[in-house]
């Protein structure tokens, strides 16, 4: 899960971050890949592949940040106490969830605001990680999403039918028109944002056009909600906005997050409106998140990680994440911070601290291993097949399980491609045909393939079968038949692996030429050592030499040339040039004379 | 008679086999066609979880519950398994196989290609253990020279888990995701996570081979062309 983050914004909670270039070995080595870096504007912007274990805590600025400050050891800048809690009056607005898949619902009216541009550093840190700013309580509610995880919404109060807010599923046949202007039609599988009069907003997804912030609003609501991540997604996915808000919550997050954000989201926009006038936050809460507490032993983290870390070591990381916990001799349990959901078992501890400590503390060891190695009885007849047909000149290919038919289809396969192989002899078939029109590329007169794998059928699921080709067609036999009565206890010659590189083909069409020449028996390794010679120059592979007889006391010998050029496709013409420059110098060395 | 040639893959998967069984692992293998328990749910990975998204998975038609496999995975569930079942604590597997992704090909993309997979456990294999294990894996496949290093990921079958990355030839490459066993995963397979612990691993064959041998395309690997066959 890709989080865009910038490095100015960061510094507002680690002031004392390292550079950029530190800061990105910190977190390849400790916490997840960074896909990228760039310089802009004057700052610097991450763009961070999220492990999806950390989602819950990491798609934001606050999450990197403690993260960052906890295996740094720096200090970092608890936002919450710098929120002014406005002074706040009573409220008539109702709030009702009829289904679970609303965890937590807060909200709270706020009355004479004044719908503007953002002030410039808003407006900064938006741009800064690829947002549009477009007034500032819309923009309030994406600052705090990227700083710390949670979606935020604003209703415009006034387009409401009243003051009444409904978190439901969608009935059959209901619509809405989102923000961006799409339309949407609900399954009953949805859930959705409603007044007594329809839908204000997809939960945990978008936004509708009913109660949309203009200019002219003056009254908000404001909804910092949490949604269960199953529905969020399915619903996401099926009607293709896999939104900010949705990527969050389809990866579940703490409804101990929402109360948080919507504090910061009250203070910031009494910093921005000061004439707001704010009403009592609702907040509707059926099942509060239980607090967990996750014990570990320090002997199971070493037995597992096959270091030799200290309870001083584990102590310290501990303390720099700002963990609560009790030890007791080498025992310790940790009260789970509310946002760290992934923390369930003894398990996540060791993780946790693994993490930390650095894996590259980690020394190698090999194995001792007691137990024996078992023969698999499968591979060995493959070998035993792959050895018999090696010795028999046969050549290996692999060719595709995919096909356009067989018995079995798979979903959403590729055009051409929508079946998998009942059998090996078609696929080898145009192996063999491909292969002989190159027969010359190889230098083969004679072209022998084999395949061993696997073929599947409605009847028989999945066998092994061996097949093999050559002039006479193609066999094709199930492994265990091909292999019948075979030694199958024969040990593998083992063979070094070469360390030569690979030379790729020319995709360009060869062109093949004979020579036949009258040679004197003397002067055979003179002609050789001419055509090699010749071969290496122009040729793609070693002069063959295909034919050669006895005739009054000379020698006809014949030479096969085969030429290929890795840029374009040669023409008669150049390649009857090339061959002049070998008649030349075959007739020059007065030795010889060309049929 | 001229002999004939094996297939690079088969030449690098034989020596796969050669280097683990002398580290004292079993060869293993599993169908190619699989059911959802041992290619997903086995391995921890839940149904509606984006883990799921990872990998684009061909479904069968007409079979509900049976896939592609996506990892050779599967063979190593299998195995681990058997043993459990017979009151085994400890083994270890390794399988090289064909594998399944539902992805546009290009040249390093392959809507199949073959992975290499492995599992030991015990009562005490360690981190260190499998650090140690890939360590020699790589310095015999691609030279003592190579540098490894482990840096965090995630796969749900493992925690910690872990993308292994080779310095070969002054360029990194990631190269296998690996971890230890996650304790939900040695139960699905019939262990005690409390008794018995282990490690885990599985990455690309065709990547080593292209790497190794610097071959451009992935594609060459199954077009049945002999011209690949050149070591």
């Amino acid at each position: 899960m890709n989080m865009i983050i910038s490095y100015n914004w960061l510094k507002e909670y680690v002031p004392t971050l390292p550079d950029a270039k530190a800061l990105a070995d910190v977190f390849m080595y400790h916490l997840c890949e960074v896909e990228s870096i760039q310089e802009r504007g004057g700052d610097t912007i991450f763009d961070l592949n999220i492990l999806p274990n950390r989602a819950h805590d990491l798609l934001s600025h606050q999450g990197i940040a403690r993260e960052l400050a906890g295996q740094l050891g720096i200090s970092f800048k608890d936002p919450t106490v710098l929120y002014k809690t406005p002074i706040s009056k009573e409220t008539a607005l109702s709030v009702v969830l009829h289904t679970k898949e609303c965890r937590r619902y807060t909200a709270r009216i706020i009355r004479n605001v004044k719908v503007q541009p953002s002030p410039q550093w808003m407006a900064t840190h938006l741009q800064s990680i690829g947002a549009r700013s477009i007034n500032n309580v819309v923009d309030a509610t994406n600052i705090v999403l990227f700083d710390c995880g949670q979606p935020c919404h604003a209703f415009d109060a006034k387009k409401l039918s009243n003051e009444s807010i409904t978190v439901r599923m969608a009935k059959k046949d209901e619509a809405m028109t989102t923000l961006d202007g799409k339309a949407i039609s609900f399954l009953e599988t949805d859930m959705v944002i409603a007044d007594d009069d329809g839908v204000l907003a997809i939960a945990g997804v978008k936004g509708g056009t009913k109660a949309e912030v203009d200019t002219n609003t003056v009254d908000i609501i404001l909804e910092v909600a949490n949604f269960a991540p199953v529905g969020v997604r399915k619903t996401a996915r099926r009607i293709g906005l896999l939104t900010d808000a949705a990527k969050r919550f389809e990866n579940d997050l703490s409804p101990d997050l929402a109360i948080r954000a919507m504090q910061q989201l009250s203070a910031l926009i009494a910093e921005l409106c000061p004439d707001a006038v704010f009403e009592d936050i609702v907040d509707v809460y059926p099942a509060p998140q239980e607090y967990r507490q996750v014990s570990f032993s320090l002997s199971r983290v070493n037995t597992v990680l096959g270091a030799t870390i200290t309870s001083e070591d584990v102590e310290a990381i501990l303390r720099s994440y700002g963990f609560i916990f009790s030890r007791v001799g080498e025992s310790f349990s940790v009260d789970v911070p509310p946002l760290r959901l992934d923390l369930v078992g003894e398990h996540d501890m060791i993780e946790e601290i693994g993490r930390i400590y650095g894996y590259e503390k980690i020394i190698p060891v090999l194995p001792d291993s007691k137990t024996p190695v078992e023969q698999n009885e499968i591979v060995q007849r493959i070998h035993a097949a792959r050895r018999e047909l090696v010795e028999d000149g046969y050549k290996e290919v692999y060719t595709y399980t995919f096909t356009k038919k067989g018995d079995i289809q798979v979903a959403y396969g590729a055009k051409g491609k929508e079946y998998i192989r009942t059998n090996l002899s078609e696929g080898l078939r145009s192996s063999y045909e491909l292969n002989r029109q190159n027969a010359p590329l190889l230098g083969q007169r004679e072209i022998k393939l084999f395949e061993i794998g696997a073929v599947f059928s409605t009847e028989g699921n999945e066998v092994i079968n061996v097949a093999y080709a050559d002039n006479d067609g193609v066999v094709e036999e199930s492994l265990a038949t091909f292999t019948e009565g075979m030694d199958l206890s024969l040990e593998d010659i083992p063979v070094s692996l070469s360390t030569e590189k690979f030379v790729p083909w020319s995709v360009y069409p060869f062109v093949v030429r004979d020579i036949a020449v009258w040679s004197n028996e003397a002067d055979r390794e003179l002609l050789q050592s001419i055509v090699a010679t010749f071969a290496s120059e122009h040729c793609v592979r070693p002069p063959e030499l295909f034919d050669s007889f006895e005739k009054e006391g000379r020698i006809s010998i014949a030479y096969r040339f085969v030429f290929q050029a890795q840029d374009k496709t040669l023409t008669d013409d150049e390649v009857n040039t090339t061959m002049q420059t070998l008649y030349n110098a075959i007739v020059q060395s007065g030795a010889f004379e060309i049929r | 008679m001229q002999r004939g040639t094996l297939h690079p893959l088969t030449l690098l998967s034989d020596e796969a086999y050669r280097i683990f069984s002398s580290l004292g692992f079993t060869i293993a293998n599993g169908p190619e066609l699989e059911t959802e328990w041992y290619n997903f749910d086995a391995l921890n990975v839940a149904k509606d979880h984006p883990a799921r998204d990872m990998q684009d998975t061909f479904w069968i038609k007409g079979q509900e519950g049976k896939v592609l496999r996506t990892h050779t995975t599967n063979a190593t569930a299998r195995s681990l398994e058997r043993i459990a079942k017979a009151g085994k604590h400890e083994g270890a597997f390794i399988s090289v196989g064909k594998v399944f992704r539902n992805e546009a090909t290009d040249a390093t993309h392959e809507a199949q290609f073959f992975q290499i997979d492995g599992a030991m456990v015990g009562e005490h294999v360690t981190l260190a253990h499998l650090k140690g294990v890939l360590l020699e894996f790589y310095k015999k496949i691609l030279g003592e020279e190579i540098v490894i290093e482990f840096r965090p990921s995630f796969f749900p079958f493992v925690e910690p888990g872990f993308e292994v990355f080779i310095k070969f030839r002054n360029r990194w490459l990631e190269v296998m995701g690996a971890g230890m066993l996650h304790p939900q995963v040695l139960r699905n397979v019939g262990f005690d996570p409390d008794k018995v612990q282990g490690f885990a691993f599985g990455g690309g064959l065709d990547r080593i081979a292209m790497v190794k041998w610097d071959i451009p395309d992935i594609r060459f690997l199954y077009q049945g062309d002999l011209r690949v066959n050149q070591f």
